[in-house]
């Protein structure tokens, strides 16, 4: 693994990075939250902050954003130094920050809250945000739902059309549609220069959205890759339910894995194309089947062991 | 960069506005009841024992000013408003940051000195409008009775409380960037106010152990001496002022350096 990261290191543009870690670290006395992290994030990517809740991914949003303080190591946003308070908070100017609390003052209304961060940054971009995430601006914060908060949140955040976006978990309590919107909406963003920070502990949103991929496990780095290796590694989880018993021999392909066959009820992980999985599926008499993603803890077992380096590599 | 400051100090508004009616409600009832009693005020004089008075600065009972002095200004206004302001003071920062608004704020091109300066300068709407609507509140109520006040002293007696009120916010506003909770932030801080103003009552009862409540900040306003002795001690309320910068330069010291 040390390898790979550092392959990506020296294949990289230096000068064009717009988040260098530089083995940042921090521990609460024992604990460990960030270990040792490095990695860069190019201008103009999505890039993935990928781990299961509680691997340390807040951590390191709060540390670049100077609200905490690296116990030792650095990094650097859009140039600065995160340990320069002042070039720091200067740099701000060109961040939005959609944190995964949302902590608005909740007697506002929505649209008193955004004239609020406009004084402080700015907001040229608001309207045409508002046409596409709708939180009710005229009501007051603290009726809003979930997803009518965090739509607020992300309207914040892009509204000063800052070249950095900073998103903590960006779509935990939208409804799939406003997902979808989030995503495009992201990858025009993209596509029109901005750089993305992305966390999340959801496997296919970011093999979806991003370009690149770190994956954080108990506060170390345990990955970092293109999306579409990250996809090979990946594969979904299938589960089938056939008319009748079934020869496992004859039913394995090469591309499934962790096969497992009980009575008429076969589990694997498949690692290919979803068509050729259909048609496969189809020649054999069905009952029920489910394709679904796998969760990340057995994507760390299967491709970075247990301990969370990556095994044979 | 002024967005922190308005919106602070929309959010003192209402508890300046329920205060004001408190004061209001208060005077109503002390005003009324001057007149009756007036006369019989020797007799509550000798009733009380004399480190009650002394506690209270309590002089002068049977004039107006010593009346009211005493009936608002040493309780109400000295430890009551006293408290109030620590209590806000103790809520400035904890709160934003237990409820992770700090988060949301501090992603502004904002420093964290202007964050607790802005929030320490939204405390002038409680100050002006206590200040302004209850010294009015008092001199139209002694009017009404057909007592008056020397309006100097008035002004004076709130003035110079203006120092005092702002080294109570102030000692919240340490407690409220040293603790997370804003719980026990205001705990401390309350009970530090009330502590330090008992502690300076008592030792005045004793003169030697005056020195005792020299760390006080209720030693250097007294209510008393302005309204009945028209005494303006300028200099004790500049003491209070510089204790107030110290303070929020201690915490605008302690907040610059700590996670959130």
């Amino acid at each position: 693994m040390r390898t790979q990261i550092e392959d990506v290191e020296t294949e990289s543009d230096h000068d064009e990075a717009t988040i260098r870690l530089d083995s940042l670290t921090k521990r609460y006395g024992d604990v460990t939250a960030n270990d040792g992290i490095s990695f860069d994030v190019e201008a103009g990517e999505i890039f993935g902050y990928l781990g299961p809740n509680g691997a340390g991914k807040t951590t390191t949003i709060r540390l670049l954003l100077g609200l905490i303080k690296p116990t030792s190591g650095t990094a650097e946003v859009l140039g600065e130094d995160i340990r320069d308070r002042r070039a720091l908070t200067e740099a701000k100017a060109n961040v939005g920050y959609l944190p995964d609390t949302l902590g608005f003052e909740e007697r506002l209304t929505g649209r008193q809250a955004l004239d609020y961060f406009a004084r402080m940054r700015g907001d040229e971009r608001r309207d045409e945000l508002l046409e596409l995430f709708r939180p009710p601006l005229d009501k007051s914060i603290e009726t809003y739902s979930h997803g009518n908060k965090r739509m607020l949140g992300i309207v914040q955040a892009f509204m000063h059309d800052p070249d950095l976006v900073i998103l903590d978990e960006p779509t935990s309590g939208l409804d799939p549609l406003k997902q979808d919107r989030m995503h495009l909406f992201l990858e025009e963003e993209r596509d029109a220069g901005k750089t993305i920070f992305f966390s999340s502990h959801v496997l296919s949103e970011v093999q979806r959205v991003c370009d690149r991929v770190g994956i954080i496990r108990e506060g170390e780095l345990v990955a970092l890759e293109d999306i579409d290796d990250l996809l090979k590694r990946g594969g979904k989880q299938v589960r089938v339910h056939l008319a009748e018993p079934v020869d496992e021999q004859r039913f394995t392909t090469e591309e499934m894995i962790d096969v497992e066959v009980v009575d008429r009820t076969v589990r694997f992980t498949y690692t290919g194309e979803p068509a050729a999985l259909l048609e496969h599926l189809v020649q054999y008499e069905l009952e029920d089947v489910e394709i679904g993603d796998p969760q990340l803890d057995e994507i760390f077992k299967h491709y970075y062991g247990d301990d969370g380096l990556v095994g044979g590599e | 960069m002024t967005a922190i400051l308005r919106i602070e100090s929309r959010k003192r508004v209402r508890g300046s506005v329920v205060l004001i009616a408190v004061f209001a409600l208060l005077s109503a009832l002390y005003f009324s009841m001057f007149p009756g009693i007036q006369e019989e005020m020797d007799v509550l004089e000798e009733a009380f024992p004399g480190f009650m008075f002394e506690l209270f600065r309590i002089e002068e009972l049977h004039t107006i000013e010593g009346f009211i002095a005493a009936e608002i200004y040493s309780f109400f206004w000295v430890l009551l408003l006293g408290i109030y302001f620590a209590y806000i003071g103790a809520g400035l920062i904890a709160r934003d940051v237990q409820d992770r608004r700090m988060d949301l704020i501090l992603s502004n091109p904002i420093s964290r000195e202007s964050v607790v300066l802005q929030k320490v300068g939204a405390l002038w709407v409680p100050l002006v409008a206590l200040n302004v609507g209850v010294a009015l509140i008092v001199y139209v109520g002694a009017i009404l009775i057909g007592e008056a006040f020397n309006p100097v002293a008035l002004a004076m007696v709130h003035l110079l409380s203006v120092p005092y009120l702002l080294v109570c916010a102030a000692t919240g506003l340490v407690a409220s960037v040293v603790v997370d909770r804003v719980r026990t932030a205001r705990a401390a801080a309350l009970g530090l106010v009330v502590v330090l103003w008992l502690v300076e009552g008592v030792s005045r009862i004793d003169p030697d152990f005056e020195w005792v409540g020299a760390a006080a900040p209720s030693r250097y306003y007294d209510h008393t001496a302005i309204l009945v002795h028209e005494e303006y001690a300028f200099g004790d309320a500049g003491i209070l002022l510089a204790a107030f910068l110290v303070l929020v330069a201690v915490a605008v010291f302690v907040f610059t350096r700590r996670d959130i």
